[in-house]
């Protein structure tokens, strides 16, 4: 075993010295100030799409980040065990659900109200938990070869007609449909929620684990249509244009048309929540909104920023009739109502 | 000792056990829902069937291309490992995609007048991609068995006449029986923990359910996780207690194992090798690269279609850090349990082994949950919260099990009496262990060091939680670019993963069992 030892050794040493840097984070906040000069972030968007507003954030403030990347709901978990040891200052979320989970547990600080008043009424927690940074409109996304625009349904409500039976791919795991479930709940009421479930599901709505998913069924013709965000079919048109796929815009004001707005936060074990504050108010300065929009096609929140191009505006659109706090904390009954309905199958 | 390691690896249980009292969980109802019942009859039908279909490729592939004199049987060995290194949601995907109209498959078989694609969602897909990426939990074990057993009984059958299918059953098969088991059981336990490939291939486990109740219905969650830990917890405890009915082989290493001439079956084996190792890799790879070199040749530079070969340096360095380090920490951290198991017939090693393979049924997150849990707030340890040796730890504690199932075959190997003969002339136990056992356990050893490195190399969950921060693997790469459908990139890194893992492996394992 002469080989391994000799990589080994050099490996075992350098992770040790790993170790012994790993050590220094976070020990640099000043708590009479509740600034630091350096902060951590766990971030539920991945690095492509937020380290190059990182970069500029750190290169306008010399404020340096250290970003952990993961999925928002885990990264709430881990939050959550951490308790006051974590060494997270702020919380990106893909979702508000994850959000409300941690503003539920008391575990999100205030934010100032000249930060949550960035951004449009309904667009953040109307406690100031947490603020919006951008916005993704549900779509109907559908295959155009086999769906005859003249047959696309005028409200969400509509798909339980049997003339969808067997049309239309949900995925009722995923965190974008539960929040899109939760706001129907706070529309119509449960009730009219699991009988619409219900109906989803005698169609026989096909299943599938997540967004992007549902998508790329769409555009290879496994599926005709699929209730999704808007942005993962432009991502898929950006790698192959010639894809069949197309997004359906509900009409402004039905639940179909749902903004789900991304969201963040700062930890209330944060030692540093000002410099915290500071990195959320800079997300939602005109520079990175712009630069959201442009890369990430998603909606700008901070007003006067257009939306991505090719895109509808984003006034009209249901979230202001939406309590987005709801969605964080009634998502338990939510997942048991979708449970319960059968449409998970 | 062995107690210390038994309760290290008690750890993932007590936390899920603490968080169903904490939660209030009523395990009970839970248990007897239709909603847990239902996905866990759905794991247990999986489970069996993927277990029963990897025995038999596992064992035969290791059989024909260590025993036999399969045509290009050395790149073979270096091939038949490998499909374990792909995350089983990139295997779904490219099963999915090859299948879908249009796509690979259809474009092959069109040709010959068949026009109508099998459906691969649900039970089908997902048995036939977890069979094509984990039958190597079979087959390294018992590659590694075939390749030191001696050969004088095969010779003595031969010379009474036994073909060679009688001698591969009556006299091989028996003596590679624990190995096989062994393997099996970390198939099982496997498929049963597996949420990549059941969730994209829309076949619900408890596994699924658990990571869709895992934010917001914790107590339910909680409560299912404890459900497929006791329900590993038995298979565990009854495949031990069958083990310990099945007469131990011993091993010595004598001469050369017996190479079985195939005859006129040469060529037909030489054509089923190629067509499994075709679809568990080759064609895996072929889409991969597909997706790659569409990314690698496109002149826009937009999310879904960019590359950057340099980018993936440093997350290739530290994949091989991790999964080497690991590899090792793992096998030393097991050898005492699986020594006290085979020597003594230990109870407390009994029972620690049970835990630390029962582990491994835990979904990957739930394991670096508990993790967090027991050391965030710990004195000492906890300074080491999200640095690179609690990562390691929370990789032996996942994947201790393939180390401690192939390290238990491996000492259950090695004959008594040698050590007794070593006794007898002086030498110290230390110096018995280095110079007579070590050295027999060898293959067994490398074998479990190879599964777990493997495993190591694609692991996702614990590593997003628990890496130090710029700690980036191929694995998290792939994960991120399929996050933000950044196709090419993440193909690109799955096929850098593939050649990272088959130079490693052959480096660390596979060229130390052939020369053993």
């Amino acid at each position: 075993m002469q080989l391994p030892v000799r990589i080994i050794t050099p490996l075992l040493a350098l992770s040790l010295l790993a170790a012994a840097c790993g050590d220094d984070s976070s020990s640099d906040a000043d708590s009479s100030t509740g600034t630091a000069e350096s902060i951590t972030l766990y971030s539920g968007r991945s690095p492509e799409l937020i380290d190059p507003l990182l970069d500029a954030f750190t290169e306008a403030t010399g404020i340096a980040v250290n970003a952990r990347y993961g999925d928002s709901a885990e990264l709430a978990l881990l939050i959550q065990t951490e308790g006051d040891g974590s060494p997270a200052d702020v919380f990106i979320s893909q979702s508000p659900g994850a959000l409300g989970l941690l503003a539920g547990e008391d575990r999100l600080e205030p934010l100032d109200q000249s930060l949550v008043d960035l951004v449009p009424d309904g667009f953040a927690a109307s406690d100031g938990m947490w603020v919006g940074l951008t916005g993704r409109v549900r779509v109907l996304v559908y295959n155009a070869d086999l769906v005859d625009p003249a047959d696309l349904p005028a409200s969400v409500l509509d798909l339980t007609d049997p003339a969808y039976a067997g049309r239309v791919g949900v995925a009722p795991t995923n965190g974008s449909f539960q929040d899109f479930v939760t706001a129907m709940r706070n529309e119509l009421g449960d009730p009219a929620t699991l009988e619409w479930l219900e109906a989803m599901a005698d169609n026989g709505s096909p299943n599938y684990p997540k967004n992007s998913a549902i998508v790329e069924a769409v555009g290879r013709g496994e599926v005709e249509m699929g209730l999704v965000n808007h942005y993962y079919n432009l991502r898929a048109l950006e790698a192959d244009p010639s894809l069949p796929s197309v997004n359906h815009f509900l009409p402004a004001g039905d639940l179909g048309s749902l903004v789900i707005v991304t969201g963040g936060a700062v930890l209330d074990s944060s030692e540093a929540p000002v410099t915290g504050q500071e990195l959320l108010t800079w997300l939602l300065s005109e520079e990175a909104q712009t630069t959201f929009a442009a890369e990430t096609q998603e909606y700008p929140l901070l007003p006067g920023i257009d939306a991505p191009s090719g895109l509808p505006g984003l006034t009209g659109f249901a979230a202001d009739t939406i309590d987005y706090d709801l969605l964080g904390d009634g998502l338990t009954g939510t997942v048991e109502l979708i449970r319960e309905s059968g449409i998970e199958q | 000792m062995v107690l210390a390691i038994g309760v290290f690896f008690v750890g993932p249980f007590a936390y899920v056990i603490w968080r169903n009292i904490d939660l209030g969980t009523d395990v009970w109802s839970v248990l007897w829902d239709r909603d847990t019942l239902q996905p866990l009859l759905q794991s247990l039908r999986l489970g069996v069937a993927v277990s029963l279909s990897t025995v038999v490729i596992g064992t035969g592939l290791a059989w024909l291309t260590i025993r036999t004199d399969l045509p290009a049987r050395r790149m073979f060995r270096l091939l038949s490992p490998l499909p374990l290194v792909f995350p089983s949601f990139v295997g779904a995907t490219a099963l999915l995609a090859g299948f879908a109209s249009g796509g690979l498959v259809e474009e092959l078989i069109s040709p010959l007048g068949i026009d109508t694609l099998p459906d691969m969602r649900g039970f089908r897909g997902a048995w036939l991609v977890l069979t094509f990426f984990t039958y190597p939990y079979v087959y390294l074990p018992v590659a590694a068995r075939m390749a030191s057993l001696p050969p004088s009984l095969e010779e003595s059958a031969r010379m009474l006449g036994r073909g060679p299918w009688a001698v591969f059953r009556s006299v091989v098969l028996p003596q590679t029986s624990s190995a096989i088991w062994a393997g099996g059981l970390l198939v099982f336990l496997y498929t049963i923990s597996d949420f990549g490939a059941v969730t994209l291939l829309g076949y619900d486990t408890l596994t699924e359910q658990i990571y869709a109740d895992k934010l917001f219905d914790q107590a339910r969650a909680m409560g299912m996780a404890l459900v497929l830990g006791g329900v590993a917890l038995t298979v565990v405890m009854a495949e031990r207690s069958l083990d310990r009915r099945r007469g131990q082989v011993e091993v010595l290493r004598s001469r050369e194992p017996l190479t079985v001439s195939l005859g006129r079956w040469r060529w037909p084996c030489l054509i089923g090798v190629t067509a499994f190792l075709g679809n568990a890799l080759i064609g895996p790879v072929a889409i991969l690269g597909f997706w790659a070199w569409r990314g690698l040749t496109a002149d826009v530079e937009t999310i879904g279609l960019g590359t950057d070969v340099g980018s993936l340096w440093g997350p290739m360095l530290h994949t091989a850090q991790a999964g080497l380090i690991t590899a090792v920490v793992a096998i030393a951290v097991v050898l005492p349990v699986a020594w006290m198991i085979a020597r003594y017939n230990s109870r407390v090693a009994g029972a620690a082994n049970s835990m630390v393979v029962a582990g491994f049924a835990l979904p990957g997150v739930v394991t670096a949950l508990s993790l967090v849990f027991w050391v965030i707030d710990a004195p000492v340890i906890g300074r080491w919260y999200q640095t690179l040796p609690l990562l390691i730890i929370a990789y032996v504690l996942h994947f201790g099990a393939q180390a401690t199932r192939a390290a238990h075959v491996a000492v259950a190997a090695v004959p008594r009496r040698l050590n007794d003969a070593a006794a007898t002339l002086g030498a110290h136990q230390p110096r018995r262990f280095l110079s007579v056992e070590l050295p027999l356990m060898t293959p067994g050893l490398l074998a479990g060091a190879g599964l777990v490195m493997l495993s190591t190399m694609k692991e996702l969950p614990a590593t997003l939680l628990l890496a130090p921060i710029g700690f980036d693997t191929l694995s998290t790469q792939i994960w991120h670019a399929g996050d933000s459908g950044a196709l090419a990139q993440g193909a690109l890194a799955s096929l850098v993963l593939v050649v990272l893992s088959a130079v490693l492996t052959w480096v660390v394992v596979i060229r130390r069992i052939e020369s053993y």
